[in-house]
């Protein structure tokens, strides 16, 4: 019965070398391990064999037993192997096919310029506040210092509405909105489309958008200083290092007044025709909230002063993206859109 | 207001080169637009004495001139000129001279370099020789003029280079000047803003004193009345007689010219003259017209109409300020005179005017009118209350000299209404509460001093300011501040970040809102646009919006017909960029904006803000080994679900078949109307086929609008409760039911949802058909029904029997069978 146990042994692995195909190793397991198969057939006539001897036997068997499957297992485990590297060859893909996009859109390039800015004054303290583009007078002009029939008013082109009503050629009214419902200490931020009566060409727009912020506290907590500095860090983050500049202006609503330059982006400051060849370019006008205005919304200007600013997205928007024909903005034309990003948000 | 430099130098003595001018006066608020050199066009011309003009002795139109050109010699001159005549100043090219005039007319319109100009020679003309030329202004290029010869004033320097005496060349400042400072409008007052920037002298001459007491013979007589003193505070005026009409001196002429305005004569120029050296408009009359010699200053009332001096007839309104005398209007006040009693070549008696006219009523007449003459921006923006009869006698002082007149009685002042006294008590620290900048004090006063204002002090750290007459537009604390930072050019504020504590923002639920939706649009495969607000009357019947019945908001004053109303929906300027893009090889268009449309309401404007959609041609592009998909009603709806269910609110929008006169513009059988919590928030749908062929469309083109005030009200709500993933398995049962064709596969899921169990987790459309082996007229639609309970597993038995009570039910309901 030994000479037989080992006469299977040397059989099985004899025909289980390296090279067994599949088929030999699946003939193999079913004769030898099978339910009626060779070691199968031997347990069953463990009978037939001397006590004493059975637990030698039984203890070949079972060494064969788990020797062979063993083998089996270590050949079966090459031929999947093998099996595999065939498969994965015939499924070859050509990679350099097209994917299966998921469609994506593009932001338009005014509201990236416009967030990204929102963006920059948020992290500075300024928060958000939208007010209409509908008006009346009283928003739009006289509370913001406007005298009627002031020449100041001819400066802005205004489109008349039923009703004595108009559209706000500027976000300054958001000022005047925000502080009758809000009093200070406030740093707000207004965006928003402002109208005026210029026909769509290469440097108007009969509509635009535009920014205005403000910061009122205490009487002497917040100066023209600090102006300077947010408007300077402001220019700073949205247009990267530069130079900036504040200059002498007049805007009716602020007292005193500025306009805030910076180097020119084309030239850096050299001169070029786009400049004046005076090297610098004009972004915003800014100045401390006058008096008269503070006045309108019932805020005592001995107790309370501020400044306020405000920038047009659309030509920073040019600047900054370098184009000079704010008719694209309009046209929506796919070739254009489909070269901003496809986030919503700015750069941060 | 052009500024040359020439004219500025005779106020104040400064040697800066033009762009640190330039520079620093755009710093103090007084923008330098432009530069502009300007050059003579012309060189080797000296101003000469014709000693003798004789007949040339060949022609008989011709004159040989015998020319003294002091240190350049003595020169035989043939000159062709009528006005050429023995003792008179000219202007002589020497031979070598180049004359970029010489041959204008021969060369078009270009002037030609000068180094191209050919050198003049000398000539022989019909038999005698010349040794230069007498020149016209338009071979000098210092106007058209050609008739003649340039006359020079006869105290012009022999010898003289003619650059030299013209002031040539010469550079001219384009400033800006904003509407507050109607005092910069002025040579004078640009001065004294340079003076003050750089700390020089200004220095004014005065004006000769008017003598009234001209030559023996009789006076003209004349009377002034104020009768609207409220509009006209004060009225200045002066007659002067045995005026000669001409031409003016060639400096005043060439100075009008440099500032943009044309030379007319001797009296209408020197009037210009003063207004662009002083500030202060004045006007001349010709007083033989002036009936009874009576100036009356007062409101129009009854006249209704008025011809101006450019000959246009101007309608009238009560409240408009005149000048008239005792018949007639002579002219609107501070705007513009009449034809009726304008200079003309045979006055000889005139009365000059100057006077200060309220800037509120100049500024409304004028801009009534669409009138806007030098005189009314000047005085709209306010001119020196105080400068009245300065300027009177400094005009008075040039007609004298250049139309030989003599003024005629006395300078007559009326001031029906004193200034106010206006005096600013000034905290010095004011400066630096409200600009940080911290100036020592005398510098301060110095700066307030230099632009005019008188100080003194008054106490501790305090001033009283007196502005000066010309700065109506200083009136409090904040006002002077301006002008001491100003002066500086802001350099004296340093820049400093805010104290950190005085706010706490808060993010703001609105931008939380449009960043949030732009980003799943955007996700969704959809660009966004941006289009006009302003719309055809057309495009607003075409696509009336959301709200139904509501009127357009007509713009009273539209830049086009097709921008003359507000728009009542996105779509008109969706399809428009839609048709722009296919119009441009695109294939597809899917997009969408965030935007504000505008109503009638209450006789007045409305707005809302609303989110479009267009979705048009291939959306999944097909690519190889895959199906594309076009956009249509369904990825649109998909896309407005997605969103939706980003803001947990999927389950309340809702959409129901909306009726084709709700939505006129979308396909009758093809429009739904959005539904958020039972009411109408918008509709999607394709377009109705009338439109898609105006648009010359294809393909199907679905659009959606949505009123967005209430989803920003939910915002993106979080959950309230998040539960737990379920524990125990789900078990899917099917049902195909077959049904009337035109029952929405929405009332299914409701008649399901009538009986559903408490374990019914979801139940799903997943499939309709109609055709084979259905009945005409109806459809099947397939069911998935998802049944899982929380604590235990379902066994098949009870799922069974709790679907076919569902399912019996179903059919029941909807009156349809089981799909065998
Ligand atoms: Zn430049």
């Amino acid at each position: 019965m030994k000479d037989q146990l080992e006469e299977i042994r040397r059989r099985a692995l004899a025909e289980l070398g390296d090279d067994a195909e599949a088929e030999v190793v699946e003939n193999v397991r079913v004769r030898v391990l099978g339910r009626s198969g060779e070691l199968t057939e031997i347990m069953r006539g463990m009978r037939d064999v001397a006590p004493a001897e059975r637990p030698i036997i039984g203890k070949l068997v079972n060494d064969i037993k788990r020797e062979v499957e063993a083998r089996i297992e270590a050949l079966q485990e090459h031929l999947r192997a093998r099996q595999l590297e065939r498969s994965l060859a015939s499924a070859r893909l050509d990679v350099t096919l097209p994917g299966v996009r998921i469609p994506r859109g593009h932001v338009h390039p005014v509201t990236r310029i416009m967030e990204e800015m929102l963006d920059i004054l948020c992290g500075m303290g300024f928060e958000v506040e939208y007010t209409q583009d509908v008006e009346d007078d009283f928003h739009n002009f006289a509370a913001l210092n406007f005298p009627p029939n002031h020449p100041a008013r001819d400066m802005q082109d205004t489109f008349f509405l039923p009703g004595g009503m108009l559209l706000r050629t500027h976000t300054s009214n958001g000022q005047i909105r925000v502080l009758e419902r809000r009093r200070p200490p406030l740093a707000v931020v207004c965006p928003g489309g402002c109208y005026r009566r210029d026909d769509l060409s290469v440097r108007a727009a009969p509509a635009f958008n535009q920014i205005e912020g403000f910061m009122i506290d205490r009487r002497g907590r917040i100066t023209m200083s600090h102006l300077k500095g947010v408007l300077t860090e402001f220019a700073k983050e949205f247009f990267g290092e530069t130079r900036v500049r504040f200059r002498g202006s007049f805007f009716p609503f602020t007292e005193p007044s500025a306009e805030l330059d910076i180097y020119c982006l084309l030239c850096s400051g050299a001169g070029c025709a786009v400049c004046k060849y005076s090297g610098w370019t004009e972004v915003l006008g800014c100045g401390m909230i006058h008096p008269n205005v503070l006045r309108a919304v019932k805020l005592d200007p001995n107790e309370y002063q501020g400044f306020a600013f405000g920038m047009g997205v659309e030509r920073t928007a040019l600047m900054k993206l370098g184009i000079d024909d704010l008719r694209l903005f309009y046209e929506n034309d796919v070739r254009f859109l489909g070269q901003f990003p496809s986030v919503a948000g700015g750069s941060r | 207001m052009k500024l040359p430099l020439s004219w500025l130098r005779e106020f104040v003595q400064i040697d800066a080169p033009a762009r640190e001018i330039a520079d620093r006066l755009s710093a103090a608020g007084l923008v330098v637009e432009n530069i502009e050199q300007v050059e003579p066009a012309f060189q080797g011309v000296v101003v000469a004495h014709v000693i003798e003009a004789g007949r040339h002795p060949n022609a008989d139109r011709l004159s040989l001139c015998q020319v003294d050109a002091g240190s350049k010699g003595h020169f035989s001159v043939v000159c062709g000129a009528p006005n050429v005549h023995s003792g008179m100043k000219a202007a002589l090219a020497l031979v070598g001279a180049r004359l970029a005039g010489a041959d204008k007319g021969q060369h078009g319109d270009g002037v030609p370099r000068l180094e191209n100009v050919p050198p003049l020679e000398a000539a022989v003309i019909r038999g005698v020789r010349s040794e230069g030329m007498l020149c016209s202004e338009r071979e000098l290029m210092l106007s058209t003029e050609h008739a003649g010869i340039l006359e020079l004033p006869a105290d012009a320097p022999v010898g003289t280079d003619l650059a030299d005496f013209l002031m040539l060349p010469d550079t001219v400042l384009d400033v800006e000047i904003t509407p507050n400072r109607g005092d910069c409008l002025s040579i004078i007052g640009l001065a004294r803003e340079v003076a003050a920037i750089f700390g020089l002298e200004l220095n004014i001459p005065r004006p000769r004193r008017v003598r009234g007491k001209a030559a023996s013979e009789a006076l003209p007589r004349f009377s002034v009345e104020i009768a609207a003193p409220d509009l006209c505070p004060r009225y200045a005026a002066l007659a002067m007689t045995r005026v000669k009409i001409g031409p003016s001196p060639i400096l005043i002429r060439r100075r009008l010219e440099l500032c943009g305005m044309r030379a007319l004569n001797n009296v209408v120029d020197a009037t210009n003259y003063v207004m662009i050296e002083m500030g202060q408009p004045l006007h001349a009359f010709d007083l033989e017209k002036i009936s009874g010699g009576a100036i009356i200053v007062r409101r129009a009332d009854g006249d209704r109409e008025f011809t101006t001096l450019d000959n246009v007839r101007r309608e009238l309104q009560s409240n408009d300020l005149l000048i008239t005398d005792q018949q007639k209007p002579l002219a609107i006040a501070g705007v513009m005179g009449g034809l009726n009693s304008e200079v003309s070549d045979s006055t000889t008696t005139i009365l000059l005017e100057s006077a200060y006219f309220e800037p509120d009523t100049i500024a409304r007449t004028s801009r009534r009118l669409q009138l806007h003459s030098e005189a009314s921006y000047r005085f709209a923006r306010g001119i020196d209350r105080a400068g009245q009869a300065t300027a009177l006698a400094r005009v008075a002082e040039l007609i004298a000299s250049s139309a030989k007149a003599r003024t005629a009685g006395e300078l007559v002042d009326i001031e029906a209404r004193p200034a106010p006294a206006r005096e600013i008590t000034f905290d010095l620290s004011v400066v630096e509460t409200l600009t940080g900048a911290s100036l020592a004090p005398a510098e301060t006063r110095r700066r307030l001093n230099a632009i005019g204002a008188r100080t003194r002090p008054a106490g501790r750290g305090m001033l009283t300011v007196v502005p000066p007459p010309w700065r109506g537009d200083l009136n409090e604390p904040a006002d002077l501040a301006e002008e001491v930072v100003r002066l500086g050019g802001l350099d004296d504020i340093p820049s400093g970040l805010p104290p950190r504590t005085s706010t706490r923002a808060v993010a703001n639920p609105a931008r939380v809102f449009f960043k949030n939706t732009r980003e799943i649009m955007l996700g969704a495969g959809l660009d966004e646009v941006r289009t006009l607000a302003f719309t055809a009357p057309a495009d607003n019947q075409r696509f009336s919006g959301i709200a139904q019945g509501v009127e357009p908001v007509k713009v009273e004053n539209p830049l086009s017909m097709e921008l003359s109303e507000l728009r009542l929906s996105l779509l008109p300027g969706l399809t428009a960029a839609l048709r722009f893009n296919l119009n441009r090889q695109a294939a597809a268009f899917h997009a969408f904006e965030i935007g504000k449309v505008f109503m009638t309401r209450d006789g007045g404007a409305a707005e809302s803000l609303v989110l479009s959609a267009i979705s048009y041609g291939p959306y999944l592009i097909a690519e190889i080994g895959h199906k594309g998909i076009d956009g249509g009603f369904f990825s649109l709806k998909g896309i407005l679900q997605s969103w939706a269910d980003a803001m947990n609110i999927g389950s309340r929008l809702a959409f129901r078949t909306a009726s084709p006169s709700e939505v006129p513009f979308l396909h009758p059988a093809r429009a739904a109307e959005v539904v958020l919590d039972d009411e109408r928030v918008g509709y999607i749908g394709e377009l109705h086929p009338g439109e898609a062929m105006r648009l010359e469309l294809n393909a199907p083109c679905a659009v959606t609008e949505l009123d967005l005030a209430k989803f920003i009200s939910y915002g993106f709500a979080p959950r309230e409760t998040i539960e737990l993933p379920p524990r125990f398995p789900a078990i899917r049962r099917d049902a195909a039911l077959v049904l009337e064709r035109d029952l929405p596969a929405d009332s299914v899921i409701k008649a399901v949802r009538e009986v559903a169990p408490p374990v019914l987790e979801s139940v799903e459309v997943f499939d309709v058909y109609e055709g084979q082996g259905i009945a005409p007229g109806r459809k099947s639609v397939a069911l998935a029904c998802r049944y899982r309970a929380k604590d235990r597993t379902l066994t098949d038995e009870e799922v069974n029997r709790l679907h076919s009570a569902v399912v019996e039910h179903t059919l029941k309901r909807l009156g349809a069978e089981l799909r065998q």
